[in-house]
């Protein structure tokens, strides 16, 4: 986590970042892209949960970035208003991908494999062979119930519990109201309880 | 004035304080199950931040090299198309045109109405025709003469002739 200390010193960086961006300063997105490329790729993985749309998806959301940092006015940070980016692609892509698709994006064809079992948060001890597939079982599991919510839904609930965000964060980002943020959640809690039941009792 | 889902959300989340948090656990029919869901929503959430924030991007530098060659592309299209947009340099400018266009068309007019007003022929009239192409038959009269004396502001012409040996036919019926 990080100290208020240094988040503000990130912060005061960050719009010096987005300054050299505005006046056609490539090496400065490049950081900016730094920073912030694992936390959209990881966002966008959870939406989509293929590696190869997520990274196109993550490639889009850059690039629109990129082209719009004219207009970036710094009345939310940078972080929300890429997020904002990367909702708008992603949401759209997902609502084509259904349209397209019938609603049935994503089913048992998810790879197993395609999770990475060097992942940061896995414990440094080698897991045992049946702790690896029932890990990789339980995470199937929830990208399955994620799933079967709305592009909406699944945007709130992975905002507010994979990157801790403010509802008004959420909000900003997604460009609707606070009550509807704190009603999408209350949905998007209740269904996922209902899937997830058995897997977060048991765990 | 919030809706139940929003202020359970704020519940959950520990949002709701002082008179609202009093107000709202109060309004709750079985506090035992509500505080029993809370339990279960944290830790959903918990599982939820074990499990999707292990995702991580694989190859990072490539990742940003993809779209650093992305931008590069992308900004020499823009040049492009603005170069393909923006109007040629030359010698022919806008004013330069509508100048070449109208100067000619001015020089066309005032040489027309100066050769117009040179050239407009005196009033002639029907008779003074006829007596001049009678003039120019030899055969009839060989040695004629015609001389024409005119005030036009007067509108008063003197026809002299000599040597005319017959009048046109159809001088009668004028």
């Amino acid at each position: 986590m990080q100290t208020e200390a240094t988040l503000a010193q990130s912060d005061v960086s960050e719009v010096d970042l987005v300054k050299r961006c505005q006046a056609g300063e490539t090496e400065a997105f490049d950081e900016l892209v730094t920073r912030y490329r694992t936390r959209v790729f990881g966002m966008i993985y959870n939406m989509v949960h293929s590696e190869q749309d997520a990274w196109d998806l993550a490639q889009e959301s850059f690039l629109k970035a990129w082209k719009s940092i004219g207009r970036f006015r710094g009345q939310s940070s940078f972080y929300t208003w890429i997020y904002r980016i990367v909702m708008n692609v992603t949401i759209d892509w997902l609502r084509k991908r259904q349209v397209k698709g019938g609603g049935a994006e994503f089913d048992d064809a998810i790879q197993l494999r395609e999770i990475d079992p060097a992942s940061k948060t896995v414990p440094k001890t080698e897991a045992l062979p049946h702790q690896a597939m029932e890990r990789d079982e339980i995470r199937a599991r929830i990208e399955k119930a994620i799933g079967q919510l709305s592009p909406e839904h699944r945007a709130v609930i992975l905002m507010k519990e994979i990157d801790e965000m403010q509802y008004h964060e959420i909000a900003e980002a997604l460009r609707c109201s606070i009550g509807t943020v704190m009603s999408r959640l209350f949905y998007a809690r209740k269904k996922l309880q209902s899937l997830l039941r058995d897997v977060y009792e048991n765990v | 004035m919030k809706t139940f889902e929003e202020k359970w959300t704020a519940w959950l989340d520990d949002q709701l304080s002082g008179h609202e948090l009093s107000e709202f656990e109060a309004s709750l029919p079985d506090k035992a199950a509500a505080q029993a869901e809370k339990a279960e929503a944290r830790k959903l959430g918990e599982l939820l931040k074990r499990e999707l924030s292990a995702r991580s991007l694989k190859n990072e530098e490539f990742f940003s090299h993809q779209l650093r060659e992305r931008i590069v592309q992308e900004s020499r299209g823009q040049r492009r198309e603005r170069a393909r947009r923006s109007p040629t340099s030359s010698w022919w400018t806008i004013p330069r045109l509508l100048w070449a266009g109208t100067a000619p068309l001015a020089v066309f007019l005032i040489c027309t109405v100066f050769v117009l007003h040179q050239e407009r022929p005196a009033e002639e009239s029907q008779y003074l025709t006829q007596i001049l192409n009678a003039r120019v038959d030899p055969v009839v009269s060989p040695n004629a003469t015609v001389s024409i004396f005119e005030v036009k502001q007067d509108r008063v012409t003197v026809l002299w002739t000599e040597g005319l040996q017959t009048l046109p036919a159809d001088y009668a019926a004028k």
